[in-house]
């Protein structure tokens, strides 16, 4: 499994400078609100992302007043070590080092040390609009496949060099055809290998979410999702052509697999419209352990779980549910945070499991 | 949680360079001459302030005879350099030494983005051809469409002067990808070979640390092991 043994936190967010030692697989942190439970699961995920969980600027990570941050850890990896460094500079300039030695490129980080996410927020995942789903597939995927990062990124560049020749050829009012057939053409190459991921992927990934649900919430509603995408009926080619004189109007691409999305429906009805509070968590849980379990499953380790104020909306017998299944089920470090130490601490022991508490002041 | 006490223990390389940014803001400088000396050589890339300061001073020392000449070499180098006719090269003249030379092939075209690149290839002194220029790649986002670059004179070119072979030269990424497929396009009707320089693995580098699509692109792209070691 991965294990983070120790982490240092220099200027970023609350932090000025502090550090701490992890030795067990369950760390419950408490604190009041605001004393940094959350920025502490956002730097181990920095250190497994690169980059914040919550899309936001880098230089908003450094401390109020201050420049540049750091974020060091010692994580153990099925028993070998590695020292995990992330640094802003004072000029905003990003460094990621491990064991001393700087990536040239961040992505090839992703998915080296892969880390689980579960926010209060998250729940916009399932009510939200299609793009928060993408960007949850999309990460999943990343991190099993370098080469689906690889052509997400192509595939983005390509789709925006592909809506500036729009919008060029709208202002000008001229277009020349050749280029665009070639940037379709490139276009079509990224969005057909990604599109035979994606449904590949989600032949295992929508079972394994299904499964999960019931789990938590017990039979009776049972979810049904399907992987929605125009690729499904069309190449991305024929897509591009037959789009091609509204896209020329819209000055942008109207089809491709930027439009794909996950749909979830109870009882025939669109999830997010009759689903309560409880089931919407319970689907996003069903959905982040399935991630979890795939990249245990592709991994042959463990990822490290961030659970932070899960506490909140699920009823008492779901939540055991869910600890056990996490806790004690899992070979894993779990980082799990909330006010009440208490609360913690009777968890934990209910569920007869070693772990040690962070108190933050 | 705010503990200021721990500041020391953060690792000085860390905080190292304190804010040179803001210092030199407020650098007075006696002279409005100097100053503004110092203001055209910080223009430059690479050149900060400070070693623009540092390099006006030196000149500031030099006879007035030397600094003429130094300012002199720069305007003529500017005003009388000229770019190839044929190629888009530098040239003291219409047509550069490179395509003005008979013991080059004049039928073989390396397709470059820049001068820049030009000189990298010239200095490995291994090509004996030609060169093309495009001065820039095909870009939209940038506003660089194929009408900003030397692409209909390169397929002038290939016409009149029967090419044989058109090598590119370009940057391994989306837009020389672009490029390269755009002008393939243009002259495809020509009997022209197109080929690419090899992408694959360092000399030097370790397999281990390549990515995934650069050793796959090595291995497609694989060499008998006579050229390979030859080309040592
Ligand atoms: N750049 C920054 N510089 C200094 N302090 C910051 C910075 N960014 C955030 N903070 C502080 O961090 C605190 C929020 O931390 P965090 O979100 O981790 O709290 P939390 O313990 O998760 O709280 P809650 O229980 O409400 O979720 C706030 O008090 C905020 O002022
Ligand atoms: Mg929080
Ligand atoms: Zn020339």
């Amino acid at each position: 499994m991965l294990f983070f043994r120790q982490l240092m936190l220099t200027q970023f967010r609350n932090y000025v400078f502090d550090s701490f030692t992890f030795t067990q697989n369950v760390v419950g942190i408490s604190g009041a609100n605001g004393s940094g439970k959350t920025n502490l699961l956002d730097a181990i995920h920095y250190l497994c992302f690169t980059k914040s969980y919550f899309s936001r600027p880098d230089a908003q990570n450094v401390h109020q007043g201050m420049q540049g941050f750091r974020l060091q850890a010692t994580v153990t990896r099925q028993q070998q070590d590695f020292e995990l460094l992330c640094i802003l500079r004072e000029n905003n300039r990003k460094e990621f080092l491990i064991d001393g030695d700087a990536y040239k490129k961040f992505s090839s980080h992703i998915g080296r040390f892969p880390c689980v996410m579960i926010a209060p927020d998250d729940v916009e995942l399932i009510s939200n609009g299609s793009e928060e789903r993408r960007k949850f597939i999309d990460t999943l995927l990343s991190q099993l496949n370098e080469d689906y990062l690889k052509n997400l990124i192509d595939y983005t560049k390509i789709l925006q060099q592909r809506n500036s020749l729009l919008k060029a050829a709208a202002e000008h009012n001229r277009l020349d055809d050749a280029l665009l057939d070639i940037l379709d053409e490139q276009l079509s190459e990224r969005a057909t290998n990604i599109y035979n991921r994606r449904n590949d992927f989600m032949q295992e990934f929508i079972p394994a979410v299904q499964q999960e649900y019931e789990s938590i919430a017990g039979k009776g509603d049972e979810v049904h999702i399907n992987y929605y995408s125009q690729l499904h009926h069309n190449s991305m080619q024929r897509l591009l052509r037959e789009n091609r004189p509204r896209d020329l109007y819209l000055q942008r691409t109207g089809a491709g697999i930027h439009k794909d999305d996950l749909e979830f429906s109870m009882q025939q009805q669109a999830f997010k419209n009759i689903a309560s509070q409880g089931q919407r968590k319970s689907l996003l849980f069903a959905l982040k352990l399935a991630e979890f379990n795939i990249l245990k499953q592709y991994k042959g380790f463990a990822p490290v779980l961030l659970l932070d104020d899960i506490f909140e909306k699920l009823d008492a017998a779901r939540m055991h549910n869910l600890l056990h299944k996490v806790c004690v089920q899992q070979q894993a470090q779990v980082f799990i945070t909330d006010t009440h130490k208490e609360r913690l601490e009777s968890a934990f022991e209910q569920l007869g499991i070693g772990f040690e508490l962070v108190k933050l002041e | 949680m705010l503990i200021p006490f721990f500041i020391h223990i953060i690792p000085a390389h860390f905080l190292a360079k304190p804010y040179p940014i803001l210092y030199l803001c407020k650098m007075q400088l006696a002279s409005n001459l100097l100053e503004n000396a110092v203001n055209e050589f910080a223009k430059l890339p690479g050149i900060g302030k400070k070693t623009a300061l540092r390099l006006v001073l030196h000149l500031l020392k030099q006879d007035t005879a030397e600094v003429s000449h130094f300012g002199e070499t720069i305007t003529k180098m500017r005003t009388d350099i000229q770019f190839c006719n044929r190629c888009g090269n530098v040239s003291d003249a219409a047509i550069c030494t490179i395509c003005a030379n008979p013991l080059r092939n004049q039928r073989l075209i390396c397709v470059v983005e820049n001068i820049r690149d030009v000189i990298a290839i010239e200095n490995t002194q291994q090509f004996s051809g030609t060169y093309h220029v495009l001065g820039g790649i095909i870009s939209p986002l940038d506003g660089v469409g194929p009408e900003q670059l030397n692409i209909e004179s390169l397929t002038n070119r290939i016409q009149t002067e029967e090419t044989e072979e058109l090598i590119f030269a370009l940057n391994p990424n989306i837009q020389g990808d672009t490029t390269i497929y755009y002008i393939q396009k243009k002259i495809q009707q020509l009997p022209c070979k197109i080929t690419t320089i090899a992408r694959g693995i360092a000399f030097g580098g370790e397999l281990e640390y390549a990515d995934e699509l650069t050793l796959a692109r090595s291995l497609t792209n694989r060499l008998p092991v006579g050229s390979y070691i030859s080309n040592r």
